[in-house]
């Protein structure tokens, strides 16, 4: 049986991807190689991790106005996540998404606010995917 | 979220097509944030360094430049990834100077104010308590929002040029009175403080507060603007912070109940453990600096001059490097003053328009870099390439002059 959580669509569409979950603070500011995806923050729990492709999962953001501009040069190189899931709203990832569509064409889904027990059923690697406009959490049993 | 009639003029294009691509940021970004309606702002402040924005952002500022758009309201501009003046004397290469130089010409042809600065509100920006305005800059944000009362969410880069462009910011988050009471409450119980513990304090409380607005008590009443500044950059760059309540500081926080609209809090002591064990994070190494960097953020000219005098008689060691990051205004000042020749008397060089965390160290040559900026320290200790040294004022120079 799939679980089905329910979040707040930030940016709506569809997505579906592998889980990449951390439980720090996250930023793409110094924190990802836009020309690779790759986590290089060294603060970070996920480092050395892709983002590429993935459903990334984080609680908040953090740190510099920068993060949407490192967002969008991801996104120019082809190598945003597939789905981005904070617990508090990252404002960062809401304009990095919008500016990524505008400029590029390449808008991501963003959701947040998933209630807690949503978390303990995440694994690194796992298959999940995000529904439309409903901001909708498929988690396979 | 309501648009009124001007503004759904602008969304349709009929104002031109960089107010147009302006709008839809905007309105897209308050929809998410569930935003009620756009207000107007008094001023902006954004973003136009290369390291930062890098090919998207050159080609995003010559969109909205190309498209014919111009900031509606007066407009200030986070420093340059280079000394705009002196950036071959720094061994800047020439190509990346060119990058540099295409986000600087988008701006001007925006109409923006060249103040390059990190410290706008020291210089060149000055709102008034009770005003909304859309800045970027993670630690002009915490300062305008905690020590001058004035309201401005954290804008990142994309949305500051919106914002800008429209003179108009989606009203959410730190606009509204519900957000800005503070929800967890912190006490400096840590014995007499030096330059160093003022970042140490506000990177921890940013990072232990997460999402919560943080009220702090236990400052000593004459703590200087400066320190604000620089505590509240550290806070910022250790978490999510956009505010913290001062009380007796914060205008409409003169105690604690004020700043926490009366609710009670969970109060957390910030002891003397709290500050070395940042001091532990921030600290990558015991290798020799060979680049010390002062002014993350801008110091201001009484700051440069604090320093001047800790470094009278001193001479800097050979093979280290040390700069001291300032905005135009306070170089000029140091210069005219004699504060800018005492400092080089040292074998210091100040340098203005750009700063430390937003320079391209490694490219430079640097390995590692010794600082007592939190902020600085956070940024390039999470890149990895280059190793951070985090120590007070008279520790570095002891260290690093004879």
């Amino acid at each position: 049986m799939s679980a089905v959580y329910k979040g707040r669509a930030l940016i709506p569409g569809d997505a579906s991807g592998e889980v990449l979950l951390s439980r720090r603070a996250f930023t793409f500011a110094h924190g990802v190689d836009p020309s690779t995806g790759r986590v290089t923050d060294v603060h970070s729990d996920i480092r050395g991790e892709n983002v590429k492709g993935k459903v990334l999962f984080y609680p908040f953001g953090k740190g510099s106005t920068t993060s949407s501009a490192w967002f969008l040069e991801t996104a120019r190189e082809g190598n945003l996540p597939a789905a981005i899931v904070t617990e508090a709203t990252d404002l960062s990832a809401v304009i990095g998404s919008t500016l990524a569509k505008i400029v590029y064409g390449k808008g991501i889904p963003v959701a947040s606010s998933f209630p807690r027990e949503m978390y303990s059923s995440l694994r690194n690697g796992k298959q999940v995917s995000l529904k439309g406009d409903s901001g909708e959490l498929v988690v396979p049993g | 979220m309501h648009l009124d009639s001007a503004q759904e003029k602008m969304l349709r294009g009929e104002e031109g097509e960089a107010k147009q691509l302006a709008m839809e940021i905007i309105t897209k970004v308050g929809e998410a944030m569930a935003a009620d309606s756009l207000v107007p702002i008094k001023s902006g402040h954004v973003l136009a360094h290369y390291s930062s924005l890098h090919e998207a952002g050159i080609e995003m500022l010559e969109r909205f430049a190309g498209a014919g758009g111009t900031f509606a309201v007066p407009t200030t501009v986070d420093p340059a990834s280079i000394d705009l003046e002196n950036w071959r004397s720094f061994g800047i290469p020439e190509d990346y100077a060119e990058k540099q130089f295409r986000l600087c010409r988008a701006y001007s042809k925006l109409g923006g104010i060249p103040c390059w600065t990190c410290v706008q509100y020291q210089v060149c920006n000055f709102p008034k308590a009770g005003e909304t305005v859309a800045w970027a800059e993670s630690s002009a944000v915490v300062f305008a929002n905690s020590l001058i009362g004035c309201r401005t969410n954290k804008i990142t880069s994309g949305l500051d040029l919106a914002c800008a462009l429209t003179g108009l910011t989606p009203r959410f988050g730190m606009l509204l009175d519900e957000n800005r009471r503070a929800r967890v409450s912190f006490n400096v119980a840590a014995g007499s403080l030096s330059d160093l513990d003022y970042r140490s304090i506000g990177f921890f409380i940013g990072k232990t507060a997460g999402a919560r607005v943080p009220v702090l008590s236990g400052l000593p009443r004459d703590i200087t603007s400066d320190e604000v500044k620089h505590l509240g950059a550290a806070a910022a760059a250790a978490g999510p912070a956009t505010m913290i309540h001062f009380p007796g500081l914060t205008p409409g926080s003169a105690t604690e109940t004020d700043a926490s609209g009366g609710e009670k809090l969970e109060r957390l002591d910030i002891q003397r453990k709290d500050l070395e064990s940042v001091e532990g994070e921030l600290n990558q190494t015991m290798e020799r600096p060979d680049l010390v960097a002062f002014g993350v953020p801008h110091l201001s000219v009484s700051e440069m001059g604090d320093l001047a005098k800790r470094l009278v008689g001193r001479k800097l060691v050979e093979g280290i490097k040390m700069y001291v990051y300032t905005s135009t205004q306070s170089f000029d000042m140091a210069a005219r003053s004699g504060i800018k020749s005492e400092i080089e008397a040292a074998g210091a060089r100040l340098t203005h328009t750009t700063d430390a965390e937003i320079s391209p160290l490694k490219r430079l040559g640097f390995n590692v870099v010794m600082t007592n900026s939190a902020k600085l320290a956070e940024i390039v200790s999470s890149e990895g390439e280059v190793k951070t040294r985090y120590a007070s004022t008279d520790d570095i120079i002891s260290e690093v002059t004879r």
